[in-house]
């Protein structure tokens, strides 16, 4: 057994940014700590000159068994951890089992498969995922990272890419699915499946969400109890998954509808269904009949659908890279947000349920994140500061519908995490690189929130920028920066002076499909809540669901808590109270806000049309959201999984084998 | 001037290996890496991937003696050998172990023994000719 510690070099800048040889903003975080194990030497070899090449700071072993006992020694060692999924001293789901069980860390599996002919597959959906990749690199494989693109296993798999494979690696909790050989492309973008936020959630009157609460077991990610039931996705409550959509009294197809949060018992009732009616005639109606879930429209489903969908093409597109995202708030310091290219579908866990003004980001990985600019709840986990939220979602709060379908898009990656452990060892909001310190400085919570103006959807959110920074200053010059990656020109204006970021969404990423990329990380975010104490009993693919519940309704909640008034100074109120929640990157959440319903009824008129679910842009968001929402990452269920046709889960990412 | 005609001669010889199919664009992924903290990564990896590989052909034909054969295990050695191989870029190898694969999956004896044959037969040829080239490149 061979363990190689290598040190790359860590380099933070000032600016936080990591300037590559053009003289251009690099990014993607430097000095991100990376084990990665594969028992071939040749691969390991290869993934190991990658991943110094991108800067992050290398350790390998040919051993899992090494790996566990490094990880187990001091779980926030890592931010992330790739490994292969063949290796003859344990089986790399297994790794990532344990791996997640025991410490929350995502998982990227690498298995060798070449799957270069994804890119040919649907225009639709490639065009989401890389919008951003593909600038770098035309023939990228979003390795389904992140983001869940319901893409038809069958076409793209052959050998490793066996959609079951894929399935059993999101259920482990896999945050991305990798083929081999791994693109240094891809390599850049995993780390956006570290994201993790913390989100507070925002004290709701809404009787349902607040009541559930006690099941925490997947950790909330709210550090106070999770007030917002209904973000908190993750809960096992069967009660909340029938949602908002009872609570809000006035809705309107005109209002924000409460959103519908996608809970894990609620996506696994939609994914029994759609698996019971298969997926090709699985129509809104019959699912919702099977689901059998009060207070549950069609409207919910269908977006619900098509997002899943999404998810599932993209996981089938993936290839055999599991990346596991572990890590230490510290992991924060350098991360930078880099542009998400439509890789990593995140789903930001935002995605529960309703939250008006809640712009959860979502991170996607890559190309996602570029493209909807929004950062994915990148916060900045800290150990006592403020958790910067970023919330990517964008949500069509005023309908600006095309801001939501960029989201759909970028569907965080929900990282399974749960809430209660503190490291988030994902990329701690992924500020750039700003430091750790800078957080914590305050332990005040002086959380920077993107305005969540209800009003303003579009709001983008500067992983990096918005998060990192407590100070005003900071966040501006992340902001500013962050635009930059996030080819958010626009959003880079809307920054205001006061260093609130708001969350928009580039124009150019409206494909839904920007769950492209196919590794779908189920980046184990460990959010902390603000005393959440998580018991990770579960699963570790329970986890992964939890995180998603927690994330999302975190990721709501706190943007509930600051949607109120765009204050620039960021929600100093609301968040401050979620000083210490930081998510990592969590699936979109239902991003179907106040506006849900508008889209939706736009998706729901083209689902209407013949069940043709296209990630349309605007539609599709909503329903990518909710899907993103539902997706969380299961745990093992055979009744989940997809037949290894698809993928599921969007925030598991695990596409395909 | 010598030096000149034989860059040149290390591109043309590069070149064709491109051209004829025995490498792909992932060596040109491994030629990116390299740089001054890592001058000889192309070297080292091929290298790794050949004394690894030569393991593993011996495992494949001691797996290949012994009857009946179990495609599992022979399943197993060619994922393992695709996945170094598409890792520096071995187009033809790693072809031919999926044609392997196909063999076993059909559970096909003589078509797995034919088609380790020229599994062997490119891991040679590649491996000649990737010598040759860094002789000259390095």
């Amino acid at each position: 057994m061979t363990v190689e510690e290598i040190r790359g070099s860590v380099g933070y800048n000032n600016n936080n940014y990591n300037y590559n040889n053009n003289n251009e903003i690099d990014r993607f975080p430097i000095g991100m700590r990376v084990l990665a194990v594969d028992d071939d030497p040749t691969c390991l070899k290869l993934l190991d000159g990658l991943l110094r090449k991108c800067q992050y700071q290398v350790t390998t072993t040919n051993q899992a068994r090494t790996a566990l006992n490094m990880l187990r020694e001091n779980r926030n060692r890592f931010d992330l951890v790739i490994s292969d999924v063949h290796m003859p001293d344990m089986d790399g789901f297994k790794l990532l089992e344990l791996v997640g069980l025991e410490m929350d860390l995502p998982v990227i599996k690498a298995v060798p498969k070449r799957i270069l002919d994804l890119m040919n597959v649907e225009g639709l959906t490639r065009e989401n995922v890389a919008s951003h990749l593909q600038e770098q690199d035309p023939t990228i494989m979003m390795d389904g990272e992140f983001g869940y693109d319901p893409y038809s296993f069958g076409s793209l798999l052959s050998g490793n890419s066996d959609p079951k494979l894929v399935m059993k690696g999101i259920t482990h909790g896999a945050c991305d699915y990798l083929v081999k050989p791994v693109r240094l492309e891809e390599l850049r973008n995993i780390w956006q499946h570290v994201i993790r936020k913390k989100v507070e959630p925002k004290p709701q009157s809404r009787s349902n969400n607040n009541q559930e609460k006690p099941n925490n077991e997947g950790g909330q990610e709210a550090g106070s109890g999770d007030p917002n039931g209904k973000f908190n996705r993750k809960r096992k409550d069967e009660d909340e998954d029938v949602e908002d959509n009872g609570d809000e009294a006035d809705d309107s197809s005109t209002q924000k509808k409460p959103r519908v949060v996608w809970s894990i018992d609620l996506h696994r009732k939609f994914v029994a269904a759609v698996n019971q009616l298969g997926i090709e005639k699985a129509v809104p109606k019959r699912i919702l009949d099977l689901m059998n879930v009060e207070g549950l429209t069609r409207e919910n489903v269908a977006s619900h659908l098509q997002k899943y969908r999404l998810y599932l093409k993209r996981i089938s597109q993936q290839a055999n890279m599991v990346v596991a995202f572990g890590g230490s708030k510290d992991a924060s310091s350098y991360m930078r947000m880099s542009s998400l290219d439509g890789l990593g579908d995140f789903r930001s866990l935002s995605g529960s349920g309703r939250l008006p003004n809640a712009q959860i980001s979502s991170y996607s990985h890559s190309g996602m994140l570029g493209r909807l600019n929004s950062a994915t709840g990148m916060t900045l986990h800290s150990l006592t500061g403020p958790s910067l939220i970023q919330p990517t979602h964008t949500q069509n709060l005023t309908g600006s519908v095309s801001s939501v379908s960029s989201l759909n898009k970028f569907q965080p990656v929900v990282l399974p995490t749960p809430p209660n452990h503190q490291p988030a060892n994902l990329f701690q909001g992924i500020p750039t690189s700003f430091d750790l310190g800078q957080l914590q400085q305050s332990n005040k919570p002086n959380i920077q929130l993107p305005d969540f103006n209800p009003v303003d959807e579009s709001r983008i959110f500067n992983g990096s920028s918005t998060f990192s920074t407590l100070g005003s200053q900071s966040s501006l010059n992340l902001a500013s920066s962050s635009s930059t990656f996030l080819d958010a020109p626009n959003f880079h204006d809307q920054l205001p002076p006061n260093g609130s970021l708001k969350y928009g969404y580039p124009a150019s990423s409206n494909t839904v499909t920007g769950f492209g990329s196919n590794i779908t990380s189920t980046a184990s975010v460990p959010l902390e809540g603000q005393g959440q104490s998580q018991s990770r009993s579960q699963r570790h693919g329970q986890h992964g669901k939890q995180s998603y519940g927690q994330y999302s309704s975190n990721a709501f909640s706190t943007l509930g808590a600051a949607a109120p008034p765009p204050n620039g100074g960021g929600l100093g109120g609301p968040m401050s109270q979620s000083n210490d929640q930081i998510c990592g990157v969590y699936n979109t959440s239902n991003w179907n806000g106040p506006n849900g319903k508008t889209n939706r009824s736009s998706t729901e008129l083209k689902m209407e049309s013949g069940e043709n679910y296209l990630p349309s842009g605007t539609n599709g968001y909503d329903s990518l959201d909710d899907l993103m929402n539902g997706m969380v990452k299961r745990e093992q269920d055979p009744t989940i999984m997809m037949d290894g046709e698809f993928g599921y889960d969007p925030y598991s990412f695990g596409s395909c084998i | 001037m010598e030096q000149n005609h034989t860059k040149r001669q290390i591109k043309v010889t590069r070149n064709s290996l491109f051209e004829q199919g025995y490498l792909d664009e992932q060596f040109t992924q491994l030629e990116d890496l390299q740089d001054d903290a890592n001058p000889n990564f192309v070297e080292e990896i091929v290298t790794s991937f050949f004394s690894d590989s030569t393991r593993l052909i011996r495992n494949v034909e001691t797996a290949l003696e012994n009857y009946p054969l179990d495609f599992c295990k022979l399943d197993d050695y060619m994922h393992q050998f695709m996945g170094s191989s598409s890792s520096i870029g071995a187009k033809k190898v790693r072809n031919e172990c999926t044609q392997f694969q196909e063999y076993c999956k059909a559970r096909n004896d003589d078509g797995c023994i034919r088609a380790f044959q020229r599994v062997k037969q490119e891991h040679a040829t590649l491996k000649r000719k990737l010598e040759a080239y860094f002789q000259v490149s390095l």
